[in-house]
């Protein structure tokens, strides 16, 4: 398969609020752009988030409409379940090797989800960042886009796939689905493949795996979630106890330069974000906010005063460097407190690690020819016809990630002419 | 927190100089303290003493006993987010603060750096050498002398029966250079203990404890405590150090015991029977405890030196003439040692001579720039030991005293 698009094409790689955006801004001047996405669906991390400030709004309502957006406009074409292979050739003139796995469900799908229902294996849900299991036909999640199943066809027996074929009443599924690889040719590209939550196994220290009461501020969204593992109900994994406090764990790898050197910017944010998810289902709980110092870019300002005014919550200078698992499935953390200068061992039932953004796109970018700085984030280089945006470019909010992408999609837009 | 911080360049030159010039990548997240397994609840280490060498505060670091506490063993340096190698830092610290409480200053001051490491093995060299001069002893003996005297005629002898012409000198060397070591030390561990009394706040307590009291309470349980190394099994990233540092402080403690005893044979008994002024037979057990000595020291120190050179290479801890010194020189004194009894037994007297008086070198210098060095660490280290458990006791915790 090949694609020929004519003058001043762009590819957009990531489909996450930024790709989406940076999509959208080319394509509704008239430029011909492809938007492929690694995942099923489009959304990126923000589709897993239960609200985003400032407005604290839930994601569809960013999400929804661009999708729509998206659908309405000719000029985008989407793949899921892509990533690009290899590049040749130079601003103006790009040929770009991609590939596409197998969905094994073709474009009939209606999600009507009988295949669903029959299918007997299970897989980890990777949307929920593995706090439950999921029958291995599935609808990423329920405000999916493109609202088409998966199946994971690795993960089940003849029998089940025997089964979810003879389900579908619409000839859906197709298990001998191939990858495949298919060309295309752009004047420019926009590397928008954004972040991944920095793997938590990695800061020895805190011993992530050794207590089911330690989980990452991503898990913490998901359990804050309506769509999430428990119904939006915030309790503790593995026991569902309902906690009576909360320890966070502010840095946790970033400003590290053990793992990541850089500030990851909204994590502070996001902890006061958790702590209104908090205080909507527990009022009294006791909050311990352990930080180096606390980082509230100015606009959020409001936003930490009110939290920080909250009696029930303590605010505690000084990184935590030790989790100790307890007997009665609650941990303690360690830190020394800066401002008394001495360690606090503070029990609770429920830690969460503020974890960084790690640039996503990692080693593979480099052997694309992308030119990334220390941290791993894409520099932006319009000479060479690459441009990047939103958290792939650096550790941003939506907002930042929204003008980040109108930026870059108006480069790409003057590399075409 | 306001204050006016003056930046003291003597200060910053002398860390930079005893590695410790990363501290100001420190901000202050506090990983260290929790890191840190020597770091106690109440008064944790080395966040704090960081900020007070950002901020220059060496008055304040010289008595802080945490300074003295820290083992040097490089868990928190691990652990730094910012690679501000908190460890080295501390490191550094006490160098200075060692050179600060040394006396008298100006031998404090040659043992700081390298660039002085001809006169500081020049100073005991030539002190050596005119003492072999004025002896007399100047001649080297032929196989067969060797053979029965050894080198205890090394500065000659004569037949004054009361002391032998050797010991004599060797006590004039030796004595000397300890009396100016313990005469530092003595001055340098009061003046820490009264800062690191004031550092608390310390002024008019009505009950101390006596002198019996205080060796019986703090300074015995210290002693035992070092002893038994348990501080040094704490650490995570470099336990190994316990398997060289162990045996060489037991070799020192050997060789210390076997010192005492030939002090006492040839200078006290020597008086009354002179045949004490011979060399000590093979066999004699304290002969034997000094070649067990001598081997658990060169081991120990063996250990230490690759453990060292296996740390810096990897990057955990910095190379420093602070650290390095006290092991050539321990080395020094070891390998000297053991070669000029070697050469000794299969008699060969003219480079046993050499090696001997290198060794008499090695010995000197190990003795008098000891409370200057990074050796000083047993002192300043015993009585910050003896610091914490008194800080801790019924007579500063006691409301009477409050
Ligand atoms: C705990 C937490 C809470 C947060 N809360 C908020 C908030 O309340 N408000 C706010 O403004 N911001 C918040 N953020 C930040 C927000 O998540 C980011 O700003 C946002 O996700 C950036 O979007 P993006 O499109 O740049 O990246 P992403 O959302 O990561 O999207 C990137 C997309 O690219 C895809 N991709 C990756 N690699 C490839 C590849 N090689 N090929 C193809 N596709 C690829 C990914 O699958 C993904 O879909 C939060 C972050 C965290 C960690
Ligand atoms: S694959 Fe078929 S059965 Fe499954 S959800 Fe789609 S349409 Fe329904
Ligand atoms: S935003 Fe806050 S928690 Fe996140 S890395 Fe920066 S300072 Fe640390
Ligand atoms: S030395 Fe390192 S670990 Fe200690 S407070 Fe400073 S930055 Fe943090
Ligand atoms: S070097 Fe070891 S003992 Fe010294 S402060 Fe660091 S962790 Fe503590």
């Amino acid at each position: 398969m090949s694609d020929t698009a004519g003058n001043g094409a762009v590819l957009v790689v990531g489909g996450g609020i930024s790709g989406i955006t940076a999509a959208l801004e080319a394509a509704e001047v008239g430029i011909d752009v492809f938007l492929v996405e690694k995942n099923a669906y489009f959304g990126g991390r923000v589709a897993q988030l239960n609200q985003y400030f400032p407005k604290l709004c839930p994601p569809t309502c960013g999400l929804e409409i661009n999708f729509k957006r998206i659908k309405d406009n000719r000029k985008i074409r989407t793949y899921t379940l892509t990533t690009v292979k290899s590049i040749t050739g130079g601003p103006g003139n790009f040929e770009v090797q991609l590939e596409t796995m197998p969905r094994y469900i073709n474009s009939n799908c209606t999600a009507c989800g009988d295949c669903g229902q029959v299918c007997t294996d299970e897989i980890d849900d990777a949307f929920n960042l593995g706090m439950k299991k999921i029958k291995a036909a599935y609808l990423p999640h329920e405000m999916a886009f493109p609202r088409r199943f998966v199946l994971e066809k690795n993960a089940c027996s003849p029998a089940t796939l025997d089964a979810v074929k003879a389900a579908c009443k619409y000839n859906a599924v197709d298990l001998d689905m191939q990858p495949q690889t298919f060309t295309l040719k752009v004047s420019s590209i926009i590397w928008s493949t954004g972040w991944n939550p920095y793997d938590a196994n990695k800061i020895t220290n805190l011993n992530y795996n050794s207590s089911q009461a330690i989980i990452t501020n991503m898990m913490m969204e998901r359990l804050a979630a309506d769509n999430g593992p428990t119904k939006g109900k915030i309790v503790r994994p593995g026991d569902n106890k309902e906690p009576a406090s909360f320890a966070f764990v502010q840095c946790a790898g970033s400003r590290d330069e053990n793992h990541l050197e850089h500030c990851s910017y909204i994590c502070c944010m996001a902890t006061f974000k958790h702590i209104s998810y908090i205080r909507d289902q527990y009022p009294e709980a006791k909050i311990y906010v352990f930080y180096i110092d606390l980082r509230t870019p100015g606009k959020y300002e409001h936003f930490r005063e009110k939290f920080m005014a909250d009696p029930n919550s303590t605010f505690i200078k000084g990184k935590v460097a030790d989790i100790v698992a307890e007997r009665d499935g609650g941990v303690t953390v360690i830190a020394e407190n800066a401002v008394t200068g001495t360690k606090i061992h503070q029990k609770v039932d429920l830690c969460i690690l503020a974890t960084g953004m790690e640039p996503a796109l990692g080693a593979q970018g480099k052997a694309l020819g992308v030119n990334m700085d220390g941290n791993g984030f894409i520099v932006s280089d319009p000479e060479r016809g690459m441009i990047s945006a939103g958290c792939a470019k650096s550790a941003v909010d939506v907002y930042s990630s929204g003008q980040s992408s109108t930026a870059a999609a108006l480069k790409a837009i003057q590399i075409g002419r | 927190m306001s204050m006016n911080v003056q930046p003291d360049l003597e200060f910053i030159k002398a860390m930079k100089e005893a590695g410790g010039d990363t501290l100001k990548q420190c901000y202050q997240c506090a990983t260290c303290s929790v890191a840190c397994p020597l770091s106690s609840d109440d008064k944790p280490f080395p966040r704090k003493e960081m900020i007070l060498a950002q901020w220059g505060l060496k008055e304040k670091l010289i008595y802080d006993p945490n300074v003295f506490l820290c083992h040097q063993c490089g868990d928190c340096t691990e652990m730094c987010p910012r690679g501000a190698r908190p460890g080295d830092v501390l490191g550094a610290i006490r160098a200075y603060a060692y050179r600060a409480l040394g006396w008298p200053k100006a031998l404090a001051t040659l043992c700081s750096s390298v660039k002085n490491l001809p006169i500081l093995i020049g100073i005991p060299a030539a002190a050596i050498l005119f003492c072999w001069l004025i002896s007399g002893g100047m001649h080297i003996p032929a196989g067969e002398q060797f053979a029965r005297v050894g080198y205890t005629q090394f500065f000659g002898h004569w037949d004054f029966r009361l002391l032998a012409k050797n010991v004599l000198f060797i006590d004039l060397i030796m004595l000397t250079a300890v009396g100016i070591a313990l005469t530092s030390l003595y001055k340098g561990i009061s003046a820490l203990w009264k800062g690191m009394e004031a550092s608390i706040g310390l002024k008019d307590v009505p009950y101390r404890p006596s002198l019996v009291q205080f060796v019986k309470k703090f300074l015995w349980p210290s002693l035992i405590e070092i002893l038994q190394h348990n501080r040094f099994r704490e650490c995570t990233v470099n336990v190994d150090r316990v398997k060289g540092h162990r045996p060489l402080m037991l070799g020192f403690i050997g060789l210390f015991i076997v010192t005492c005893y030939s002090l006492f044979t040839q200078d006290v008994i020597g008086i009354f029977i002179p045949s004490m002024h011979g060399p000590i037979s093979m066999w004699n057990p304290v002969k034997l405890l000094a070649n067990v000595s001598a081997v658990a020291m060169i081991g120990g120190i063996g250990i230490l030196w690759l453990n060292r050179t296996k740390m810096e290479a990897a990057g955990k801890a910095t190379n420093t003439f602070y650290d390095w010194f006290l092991i050539w020189m321990i080395m020094g004194v070891g390998v000297t040692g053991l070669a000029a009894e070697l050469l000794r037994i299969i008699g060969i007297p003219s480079l046993g001579y050499v090696v001997y008086y290198l060794h008499l070198i090695a010995v000197a210098m190990l003795f008098l720039y000891m409370p200057y060095t990074k050796f000083a660490h047993i002192a300043y280290r015993t009585f910050a030991m003896a610091f914490e458990r008194y800080r801790e006791s019924s007579y500063i915790k006691n409301p009477l005293n409050q």
